[in-house]
């Protein structure tokens, strides 16, 4: 897991983000069987109620699923995980449009930039950043 | 919970206690923030009842100290409690012939995690050792309340992530802990709670994750704001 | 209990080291007290006997020997005076022990779940252990010493001394081993109280420090005023008013006040005010 936290947002948000990006990439996949609360508090040296409160958000918004006492589970709901996906694209493009307009780059030139430096960045097509 | 209300301690004429409250809840870890001299220590062993306060109260549970509480609430000072010529099983025996809440599976499991060996005498151990022997003796008791006195200060690094690792561990889970720290960025992310003081009183209290979420700053901006003003 | 007994054998374990030392030393220099005398009064008997001395002028020129020529001496004495010392300044160091040094044990004290004077009773009753483990090791060295006695000195030149001859022949030490049953649980009666009334003190000290000297000092003083009351009244207003076995039953119950008072306050200082 490399996640770098910081310490201005809410670490339960991060958590939870971290984990729709895994999902969106499909690093982690439908079914799959996530670490315990306690686990993942360990190793992202959080505190374990933070941890907790990521993994009962996540439950609402449907991100995993617990059955019984079994260990929690990725979602295997197509429709959430596109959700998620789309949520993720979307947010990253409004970042991206914010600070483009922020310097007054007009939209073609911005187009023209993305298609041609996106195949230069190496890491850009494993869909890890 | 622990419930500290409105206690003031003085030495001669000093004030180094003037009205400190705070609570402390089961299962969270709250945090005394301070720089050194700013009466963190005094607050635990005024909670152990360690030390006289002037006044105020202090309960746990609902109740004031008395022997019985000594089997539910621990501290661990920042220098080991135990003398330097045992070795660490004679200390272990010692908790284990005074505590009932003393575990000794979970006191076995300490000396494997922080790779110690029970025949070392605590007073050829290096800094680092001592602590987590030190640690260990609190962990290894049954208690709801644990309180550490600077427990990641004068050790070096790799000591201080194991012990961090504590305190995401099923060793501390569910129970209530009181740390104190002058240097918050060890374990900024593990605690839930803050405690800023200065010159004996409590400047802010505030919940780690409710000022990220609602302020959108980190313990640090708090603490910048708190003791800059 | 059960608590104060583990403590008890604690702390005598904390001690032990010292006091086989003390032992060792004291059985060391006497036994080499009896070889250096009784071999020197030998010689001088040896050479009188050369000169063609008569048994009966050399056992009035040179003397008879008898194991009290040994207990006068420094090879005697010696050893007892270094453990009563040693005794004494532990009555306070068994305590500041536990406060001072890199280790601060008196957390782990103060912390076990037990009644604080638990730990009080502990270190005095370490402190009587000791001390009647030293006098009666004594009397056993005493034993074995006069044997040694009996071996390096002719039977001719000695005056056999049986133990309680030995021992009323002590003078200043006479007071570890009193004579009668009454007179010792007045001397061990009185030496007890003191040494709960200096447990007192060095306890008002670890609380108010500096000032704390002071209050201790006062409370050794009001405990003696106390104590000794009965015998000032006598000397003073009431003139001989009382009977001398009146005085005493007086004094045990102006020593048991002292001593509970003593307690008491102990207790009070352990639990309200002490500080590590």
């Amino acid at each position: 897991m490399n996640i770098k936290i910081n310490s201005r947002d809410p670490v339960y948000i991060q958590v939870i983000q971290y984990f729709k990006e895994q999902i969106a990439t499909g690093v982690l996949e439908p079914g799959q069987e996530i670490s315990s609360r306690r686990e993942l508090a360990n190793k992202l040296k959080i505190n374990p109620n933070t941890a907790q409160r990521a993994y009962k958000e996540m439950e609402e918004q449907g991100l995993i699923f617990t059955e019984g006492n079994l260990p929690s589970r990725i979602t295997k709901n197509e429709v959430i995980i596109k959700q998620v996906r789309e949520e993720l694209i979307l947010e990253a493009v409004n970042t991206f449009i914010a600070s483009v307009q922020s310097i007054n780059v007009p939209l073609e030139e911005a187009i023209g930039l993305i298609k041609k430096n996106y195949e230069k960045n190496p890491g850009g097509q494993e869909g890890n950043q | 919970m622990i419930e500290v209300k409105d206690i003031t301690k003085k030495f001669g004429r000093k004030k180094v206690l003037d009205g400190v409250s705070f609570t402390a809840n089961k299962g969270e870890i709250t945090c005394l923030i301070g720089i050194n001299g700013v009466g963190k220590t005094t607050i635990l062993n005024a909670i152990m009842n360690l030390t006289p306060t002037n006044s105020g109260e202090i309960l746990i549970d609902g109740e004031k100290i008395h022997r019985e509480t000594y089997e539910k609430i621990t501290f661990i000072p920042d220098a080991i409690t135990m003398l330097p010529q045992m070795r660490i099983t004679d200390a272990m025996q010692f908790m284990k012939d005074f505590y009932h809440s003393w575990n000794q599976n979970r006191a076995d499991e300490l000396i494997s995690f922080f790779k110690l060996d029970p025949n070392d005498r605590i007073s050829s151990l290096s800094k680092g050792n001592t602590a987590k022997v030190n640690m260990l003796l609190g962990l290894a008791l049954d208690v709801d309340y644990l309180l550490m006195d600077e427990p990641f200060s004068g050790i070096d690094i790799f000591s201080r992530e194991q012990i961090a690792d504590v305190f995401t561990s099923h060793l501390v889970e569910g129970r209530g802990v009181i740390i104190t720290t002058h240097e918050i960025s060890d374990i900024e992310h593990l605690i839930d709670k803050a405690v800023l003081l200065n010159d004996g009183v409590v400047l802010r209290e505030f919940n780690a994750e409710e000022v990220r979420e609602n302020e959108g700053k980190s313990i640090i901006d708090v603490m910048r704001e708190v003791y800059q003003a | 209990m059960k608590n104060f007994w583990k403590l008890t054998n604690f702390e005598l374990n904390r001690f032990s080291k010292i006091y086989f030392i003390l032992i060792g030393l004291t059985l060391a220099m006497q036994t080499i007290g009896i070889v250096l005398l009784s071999s020197s009064y030998m010689s001088d008997v040896e050479e009188q006997l050369a000169l063609g001395s008569t048994l009966e002028w050399i056992k009035i020129s040179v003397g008879t020997f008898s194991f009290s020529s040994v207990t006068s001496s420094y090879w005697f004495g010696g050893p007892i005076v270094i453990s009563i010392v040693s005794l004494l300044i532990y009555v306070f160091f068994i305590w500041y022990r536990d406060w001072f040094g890199k280790n601060t044990f008196i957390y782990r004290l103060l912390m076990l779940p037990t009644a604080r004077i638990n730990v009080f009773f502990a270190k005095a009753t370490t402190i009587f252990l000791m001390v009647f483990g030293l006098i009666s090791l004594q009397l056993v060295f005493i034993l074995m010493e006069n044997e040694l006695l009996k071996l390096m000195v002719s039977e001719t030149f000695r005056e056999d001394q049986s133990l309680n001859q030995i021992i009323f022949s002590f003078d200043y030490m006479g007071v570890l081993y009193p004579t009668s049953i009454i007179q010792f649980f007045i001397n061990y009666g009185i030496g007890f109280m003191a040494v709960f009334v200096v447990f007192t003190g060095v306890l008002f000290e670890r609380c108010f420090r500096l000032k704390g000297i002071l209050f201790g000092i006062l409370f050794a003083g009001v405990a003696l005023f106390v104590f000794i009351s009965p015998v000032l009244l006598q000397v003073t207003i009431l003139e001989e008013f009382f009977y001398p076995n009146e005085i005493f039953i007086l004094m045990v119950i102006t020593g048991l006040m002292v001593t509970t008072g003593s307690i008491w306050m102990s207790h009070y200082l352990l639990n309200k005010k002490i500080r590590v």
